[in-house]
């Protein structure tokens, strides 16, 4: 065997878990080849430094802030089997009218052709057809109002459970095209709501409204009253990302608080960098 | 927590997660964020950034849970996702991590009775860190898996996403790497 081969075999010579198994022939080689010695010498010595290397301990917000997440997470939980057994229920009922929905079809019709038979109506008037689309139009908008209100409803109301203001949340993020009622409401969850993750779905839905100044000075007013680092290295991303150099000195400031966790000063240095 | 869930393998306490069992989370937590955030410190350089992506790393288990498989590794899938995390990490703080600073490293303790060893192991320690953060991430990831996680090389090419040959010829290409970057640096530092 020579030296290449040879050294072909050191991966598996200094791996602990094929050591014992390695070529023979790898290892009669070693022990008479001052040049190869040398070489597998150097790579031991690196991987010994590499296992003697300390492992540091993370800090205890580490854990805090997994068993929070937990707990959140059985709340949202909590509401997903709730929302799921409400949509078992609407395909049993959307399941039932679908049967029906021909049968009532059918009625109809022959209802309506007898009673055009008995009865011969006059042609619609062109005016009665624009009036009919106007009405179709203000129908379309209170339909919508009535989602935003429900939104409104649901954020306002506080003291209510966490997955209900949640839910309040999630139906004022899928509005098209929200008021400035319903993002002031996000920015007071985002501001207000005692729960994280309420406060983290409020700051995304937020997300598609970043351009908005009066969106980007609620969530820069809302960051020196956050506690939750989580929340607040999302606020800043936030920020960065909507390019907001209203927030650059805020931002200043928390990267050189040493009342600021670690991770939100960092935060805070990488999104001074970007705006 | 009880008997029968300390004796659960891994494995068992992900599938009881993914089934809803959310609090067997915990148990995992418990027996494994310690050496992720070892993994991740070594990765990232930087301990806050470690911690950050270590978090986001037990949020997307619960979050993607349905999507551990009945056939999985719990550890495999777990650095699967920490590389997935830390790559994201790397791409929103666009920085390749800072060579670590050698006064910073006093925080780590030795058992070196004496204080020149002290020292000298301490300025050793201080060299790989600078020796690791001067490694290409893609060797430093592959390097750290196989000689710290305890994963087979095929679960390592899993979660690389490459053969296990090619997994086994990358990680002693940047062993030696590794051992060219250390030996220059303390050839540097003692003259």
């Amino acid at each position: 065997m020579n030296c290449t081969t040879a050294r072909d075999n050191f991966a598996a010579l200094l791996d602990r878990r094929t050591a014992l198994t390695a070529h023979l022939d790898a290892r009669t080689h070693l022990a008479s080849c001052p040049d190869c010695q040398r070489e597998f010498s150097s790579l031991s010595q690196t991987l010994a430094a590499l296992d003697a290397m300390p492992t540091p301990s993370p800090s205890p917000r580490l854990r805090q802030n997994f068993y929070a997440m937990i707990e959140e997470e059985k709340n949202s939980a909590a509401s997903i089997q709730v929302a799921t057994a409400r949509d078992r229920r609407a395909r049993r009922v959307s399941l039932l009218g679908w049967i029906l929905a021909p049968i009532t079809a059918v009625a109809l019709l022959v209802l309506g052709f007898v009673a055009g038979q008995r009865s011969t109506p006059p042609p619609a008037p062109a005016g009665d057809t624009v009036a009919m689309r106007e009405e179709i139009k203000s129908l379309q908008e209170q339909v919508s109002k009535m989602g935003q209100l429900v939104g409104y409803s649901l954020l306002q109301q506080q003291q209510r459970p966490a997955n209900d203001r949640l839910r309040g949340v999630l139906t004022s993020a899928t509005v098209e095209n929200p008021n400035d009622k319903v993002l002031n409401d996000l920015i007071g969850s985002l501001a207000l709501d005692p729960s994280t993750n309420v406060r983290l779905r409020a700051l995304e839905a937020l997300y598609p409204h970043a351009d908005q100044e009066v969106v980007r000075a609620g969530v820069l007013a809302s960051l020196p009253r956050e506690q939750n680092p989580l929340v607040q290295v999302s606020m800043i991303d936030f920020l960065a990302a909507a390019r907001d150099r209203e927030a650059a000195p805020a931002l200043e400031k928390i990267s050189t608080s040493d009342s600021a966790d670690p991770s939100v000063r960092d935060a805070a240095r990488r999104a001074l960098t970007q705006l | 927590m009880d008997t029968a869930t300390d004796q659960r393998s891994d494995h068992a306490l992900m599938l009881a997660v993914r089934d809803g069992e959310l609090d067997a989370l915990g148990e995992l937590f418990e027996r494994h964020h310690g050496q992720l955030f070892g993994f991740l410190v070594k990765y990232t350089g930087d301990r806050a950034a470690a911690e950050d992506v270590a978090q986001t790393v037990f949020q997307r288990m619960l979050k993607y849970r349905h999507t551990y498989r009945d056939d999985g590794s719990f550890t495999a899938w777990m650095y699967h996702l920490a590389r997935r995390c830390a790559a994201d990490h790397f791409r929103k703080s666009n920085a390749a991590p800072h060579a670590t600073d050698p006064v910073a490293l006093g925080e780590h303790a030795d058992d070196a009775p004496h204080a020149a060893q002290h020292a000298t192991v301490r300025d050793d320690h201080a060299l790989l860190h600078t020796a690791l953060a001067q490694l290409d991430r893609d060797d430093r990831e592959v390097l750290l898996l196989a000689r710290f996680q305890e994963l087979s090389f095929a679960e390592i090419a899993g979660i690389l996403e490459c053969s296990v040959g090619a997994a086994k010829v990358r990680a002693h290409r940047a062993l030696r790497e590794l051992r060219d970057i250390y030996f220059q640096l303390q050839k540097e530092s003692r003259p």
